[in-house]
């Protein structure tokens, strides 16, 4: 199985070529086109098979992360996964035991040796209104993720300040707390940064240049008010 | 100060390297990332007055930023003792340009283009006459003084016309101009025009300077989006 990325940056596109029999994982909704040999599973948050459970994930409020698993049947095929916004998708190369963070909303696709876990909540419950959901994902292969806007790879080697907004992705080796984005809470909370982390350690960070809440922000406004 | 516009133009973020003690000002809620050696103030969105008095006069200054002129109530300013690094992402998507003024020559900036600019700069809000407040595409304008930069972020493309004589642009497409132009808001033709060619209104300029325009806008993509949102 192997990853090419099209269209880079404003409107990528990832195409997943499968050989027979070999199967790739990929964000509910993300597919555009596939070949007529593959077969699909939907996978959700409380794995393969419960839909009573899973249900009641979904119901209860809980994140809800629904993937699809490809499977070449017979012969080679392909499928080919875009995400809702504009931007940029790059693959990484995962190395069994250094797990890389995906933000919720970033991940794309990976194959059948990489696990993902949508249960891991390192960042959940800082703050209301902005938790943040990252999965967990370890294993050998490629992971794709996507940016809303152009992605940077930055290698980090101290510390640094980061808008959640604005991270897409970090490997391990990297530490992580909240912190103020100004000099006091309040300030904090006026300078519009939102949550604000402070990264530290040896590894990889994965930036996007725009951040969807902010998007909404400057779109929304003027727009008729949503009804029910 | 270092700048870097970096992923233009359709997703252009400006990195900024920060000597000992050098400042930049920015809009609310555009940093990306930031080393952790620089300090953030935050304040108002208006110029520093002193006292009580001040305070208030200020408070209303940004207030009225933040509901006509559509930009952040407040700013951070970055610094620190030994400098640092600092990104800044606009909000839409599209370029950054610069443009550096001397003290004498000022520029005038549509609202919702500002990023970011050196601390000596002081921007106050300006009216592009009466007509523009309807039709949906008033003209808010941001004038820039001062000496040092200023970072302005486009939805789209930015192209730059040298005027010399008379030049006409959608208000929706403006991003900035030199102030040693003059500038009048207009609709394009006569009533008929205004109500069906789609072209709202419009801005002449008279004068020579420089103009920057934006290949897309804002408005027209509200009005796109409008009818096709449920009932």
């Amino acid at each position: 199985m192997h990853f090419e990325i099209q269209y880079r940056p404003a409107h990528s596109l990832a195409t997943a070529h499968l050989g027979p029999g070999e199967s790739v994982r990929a964000e509910a909704s993300a597919m555009v086109s596939m070949t007529r040999n593959l077969e699909i599973q939907t996978d959700g948050p409380m794995g393969r098979g419960g839909l009573m459970k899973n249900l009641k994930r979904a119901m209860l409020g809980g994140e809800t992360f629904f993937t699809n698993t490809f499977t070449a049947r017979g012969t080679p095929g392909h499928v080919t996964l875009a995400p809702t916004l504009c931007g940029d998708m790059v693959v990484v190369e995962l190395q069994r035991g250094e797990p890389l963070y995906i933000q919720g909303s970033s991940y794309v696709a990976s194959p059948d040796t990489v696990e993902i876990d949508s249960r891991w909540q390192g960042f959940k419950g800082f703050f209301s209104g902005e938790s943040l959901f990252f999965l967990e994902a370890e294993g050998t292969g490629p992971v794709v993720v996507n940016a809303f806007g152009a992605i940077e790879t930055l290698d980090l080697n101290g510390d640094i300040i980061v808008d959640t907004g604005h991270l897409v992705a970090f490997s391990t080796g990297i530490d992580y707390a909240i912190t103020k984005a100004s000099r006091g809470w309040i300030a904090s909370y006026l300078s519009g940064e939102g949550l604000v982390l402070r990264m530290s350690g040896r590894g990889r960070i994965y930036l996007q240049s725009r951040n969807p809440n902010e998007y909404g922000g400057a779109v929304g406004p003027g727009l008729p008010p949503r009804k029910g | 100060m270092q700048y870097h516009i970096e992923h233009g133009p359709a997703f252009a973020w400006l990195r900024v390297g920060l000597g000992p003690n050098e400042r930049i000002v920015a809009e609310a809620g555009a940093m990306v990332r930031q080393s952790t050696d620089l300090e953030v103030e935050t304040r108002l969105n208006a110029s520093r007055k002193r006292g009580f008095f001040g305070l208030i006069v200020a408070v209303f200054v940004a207030l009225l930023r933040r509901l006509v002129g559509g930009e952040t109530m407040f700013v951070n300013e970055f610094s620190g003792p030994r400098g640092g690094e600092v990104v800044l992402a606009p909000k839409l998507s599209g370029h950054i340009m610069r443009r550096t003024l001397d003290g004498r020559r000022t520029l005038f900036v549509q609202t919702g283009g500002y990023l970011a600019s050196g601390p000596d700069i002081d921007t106050r809000l300006r009216f592009g006459g009466l007509r523009t407040l309807f039709g949906g595409e008033g003209l808010v304008l941001l004038q820039c003084t001062g000496q040092g930069d200023v970072f302005v972020n486009s939805y789209g493309g930015i192209t730059e016309v040298a005027v010399d004589g008379k030049f006409v642009v959608d208000t929706g497409h403006i991003v900035a101009f030199d102030g040693a132009l003059d500038f009048r808001v207009r609709s394009i033709g006569g009533a008929k025009a205004f109500l069906f060619s789609g072209e709202g209104l419009v801005c002449e300029f008279t004068g020579r300077g420089s103009l920057f325009i934006q290949s897309r806008n804002m408005s027209a993509l509200r009005s796109w989006v409008i009818p096709l949102l449920p009932q």
